[in-house]
């Protein structure tokens, strides 16, 4: 039988793309032939679609028309200056920094002389090294059947390698940075590997930026491995700010050891057609997730959150608040399950999501779904989508505040709830920047 | 001067009438209470004097200076001086007081050909009256009225009157859900902005409120109209005999 008759133009031109790409990507032989399964393992599956039902509201065989080629290597000047203009808001925020444009690493751009605690290098070296325990770290796809992430292993060039010493207490945050820019529409695919030492603490962010005026129409692939010691708490924020044309692919596979506690956040605003997905897994007692987001859609934007929390083992805690602000025909998608293993006795699991429709074209899809096999628990969900509250915007009015920014300031209300979640004052408030640049206002003084 | 002239209005989806012809004038310097019987419109008297959606004025005008404010946006009125001290102070979780505060001021300073205050200026200021009212800068910090007691919501509202400087403040039942020692500072708080400039209309079901804000004038709202004018005394009066006289003359 012939497989390759099944695929679609796109998944050809995938392959296509690959072979293209295959001598020119980085790594030792050993990862070309990882990196060789992995398209098989993509070729096997093809790009989801909505007839499988963790990807029932967001079809992207249907929405991944034009391949776009491998961004193999980059040679796009970028200055200091320009970097810092791409960033935005998140500029302001005393941060330890490591960056990559296109899918690059730029030493020049970095800033992480004075890291302590932090063990920083980059998938690129690694990748390029002999070493076998690079090759099974870096090239392996964790969850096996995802495509996507498949795709990751197959592309990807570079990214950051983060150690967190055991027992250290970062107090400033790492931003991990990855900028678009330049002219040329390019698949930017990244992988980065976190892993924080027992007792450890540290707040990391994953930053997508776009510097103004480079290409709109761009795709990028990224997952970061995840790894939480015991008794340890990782900060995780991830923040994805574009322009409304690109194709944004992002996963995360987390593990929790005994007593470990992880605090993500997504952060996405005006991303052309985005699917985040995030998996979970407490891997010993006691381990606590408070996983939020918020994010922006209008015009045709899709973004889906997608999150599967694994309470394989008893007392865990797990906290989700997602929150969606949909205008024009802007698409919002949740799907969070959460699933009590047999053994996971004492699990306490509560979720939310919630959307504010801005236009009668928006539309929300939320599934919340739990699976429980365990029977001493506590687990709830709950998901609402509302308009804005008349009676709060007479409220603001009566007080003098015009319409529209009475408005612009309900929907801060709204989604202020979920950024409060964000510990670190300076990210909170460069995350609340562009959602109020969003909102068309300007960032408070 | 506040000028009601034969106000008519009914819900904007339903037929029945809820004021029926009120007619009333209150002169700038002057405290006027409307005290009436549940349902006799006082709410809708206020809500309709700050240009809230959903009700319809049939006949009559407002007159607030001399100009009808009736095709008047909310914020409109709030720039001419327009001001309603709710009976349920809203929650707005996720937007600081101080963000609130400050919006709201600069927008009517603006509307009003004044310059934005910075916000050094405007933190002193709300610092300033503030304190006249027992709330800290810490209290402004938390989302506006989020977790407030009844007392704390209602010193809030009397805090963003006394920022805003309106000169005509309608009071809708502000005493409702205040104890004795958080009527007394809510009470000063209006106290200290009387003045020669500024009208007031407090809105009332009991008379207990007028001990501390003395009025001018009292008015009694039953059925959808004023049924009856009086000095301070008139209070008095309706504490003993209720609005029994009143609500049977209606119907």
């Amino acid at each position: 039988m012939n497989v390759a008759v099944m695929k679609t133009k796109a998944e050809q031109a995938i392959s296509e793309s690959f072979e293209a790409a295959a001598a020119k990507l980085p790594g030792s032989a050993a990862v070309k032939e990882r990196r060789a399964q992995a398209i098989g393992t993509f070729g096997g599956l093809g790009l989801p679609h909505r007839r499988i039902e963790e990807w029932k509201y967001t079809d992207l065989r249907a929405n991944l028309k034009e391949v776009l080629p491998a961004a193999v290597e980059d040679k796009t000047p970028l200055t200091i200056g320009e970097l810092i203009v791409a960033l935005g808001p998140l500029a302001h925020v005393d941060a330890h920094r490591i960056v990559f444009v296109n899918g690059h690493h730029r030493a020049d751009l970095s800033d992480i002389a004075d890291a302590q605690g932090l063990a920083i290098s980059t998938v690129g070296k690694a990748l390029q090294s002999a070493s076998e325990e690079a090759v099974a770290n870096l090239a392996s796809t964790p969850a096996g059947g995802d495509a996507v992430e498949a795709l990751n292993t197959a592309f990807m060039t570079d990214g950051a390698i983060v150690d967190v010493a055991k027992g250290a207490s970062v107090a400033k945050p790492l931003l991990i940075v990855f900028v678009r820019a330049g002219s040329e529409a390019n698949a930017v695919t990244v992988r980065n590997l976190i892993t924080v030492g027992e007792g450890a603490s540290a707040t990391i962010v994953e930053a997508s930026v776009v510097l103004p005026g480079a290409v709109r129409d761009a795709h990028f692939n990224a997952l970061a491995e995840v790894s939480v010691g015991k008794g340890a708490t990782l900060n995780h924020v991830l923040s994805a700010v574009d322009e409304g044309k690109s194709l944004h692919l992002s996963n995360c596979e987390v593990t929790l050891a005994a007593d470990a506690t992880y605090r993500g956040f997504q952060f996405s605003s005006s991303l052309g057609f985005a699917r985040h997905g995030a998996n979970i897994l407490f891997d010993g007692e006691g381990g606590k997730l408070d996983l939020s987001g918020a994010y922006l859609a209008r015009h045709s934007e899709h973004v889906d959150n997608t999150l599967v929390v694994d309470h394989a083992v008893p007392r865990c805690e797990s906290r989700e608040l997602f929150k969606g602000v949909l205008d024009g025909h802007g698409r919002g998608v949740f799907q969070g399950k959460v699933i009590v293993r047999p053994d996971a006795q004492k699990t306490d699991g509560k979720q939310m999501s919630q959307a504010l429709m801005l236009s009668e074209d928006a539309e929300f899809d939320s599934k919340p779904e739990l699976e429980i096999y365990a029977d001493d628990v506590v687990c709830g969900h709950g998901t609402t989508s509302a308009e804005l509250d008349s009676d709060l915007l007479f409220y603001c009015r009566s007080r003098g505040i015009p319409e529209k920014e009475a408005r612009a300031l309900m929907i801060e209300s709204f989604i202020g709830e979920a950024l409060d979640k964000v510990e670190h004052e300076g990210l909170r408030e460069a995350l609340a920047s562009y959602a109020m640049q969003w909102l068309g206002r300007s960032p408070r003084g | 001067m506040l000028e009601i002239k034969n106000l008519h209005v009914k819900l904007q989806d339903e037929d029945r009438e809820i004021l029926k012809g009120l007619s009333l004038t209150v002169p700038k310097g002057e405290v006027h209470a409307i005290m009436g019987p549940n349902g006799s419109g006082k709410s809708t008297l206020a809500y309709v004097l700050a240009g809230r959606d959903g009700y319809e004025v049939t006949d009559g005008d407002i007159l607030w200076n001399g100009e009808s404010i009736l095709d008047m946006e909310p914020d409109e009125r709030a720039a001419k001086g327009v001001f309603l001290a709710f009976q349920y102070p809203m929650e707005i979780p996720g937007v600081a007081g101080l963000t609130f505060l400050r919006t709201a001021l600069n927008s009517v300073r603006k509307k009003r050909g004044e310059t934005e205050l910075t916000t050094p200026a405007f933190l002193k200021l709300a610092k300033e009256k503030g304190a006249k009212l027992n709330i800290d800068i810490e209290m402004l910090k938390r989302p506006v009225n989020v977790g407030f007691s009844g007392g704390e919501k209602k010193r809030s509202e009397i805090l963003q009157m006394g920022l805003l400087e309106p000169t005509l403040c309608v009071l809708d039942e502000t005493d409702s859900g205040l104890d004795i020692d958080a009527l007394r500072i809510v009470s000063e708080g209006v106290n200290a902005l009387r003045s020669p400039d500024r009208a007031f209309l407090v809105i009332t079901h009991y008379q207990r409120l007028l001990n501390y804000i003395v009025p001018d004038k009292v008015h009694v709202l039953a059925d959808g109209r004023i049924q009856k004018t009086g000095g301070k005394e008139l209070a008095l009066e309706l504490e003993k005999s209720g609005y029994a006289e009143y609500t049977n003359k209606a119907a």
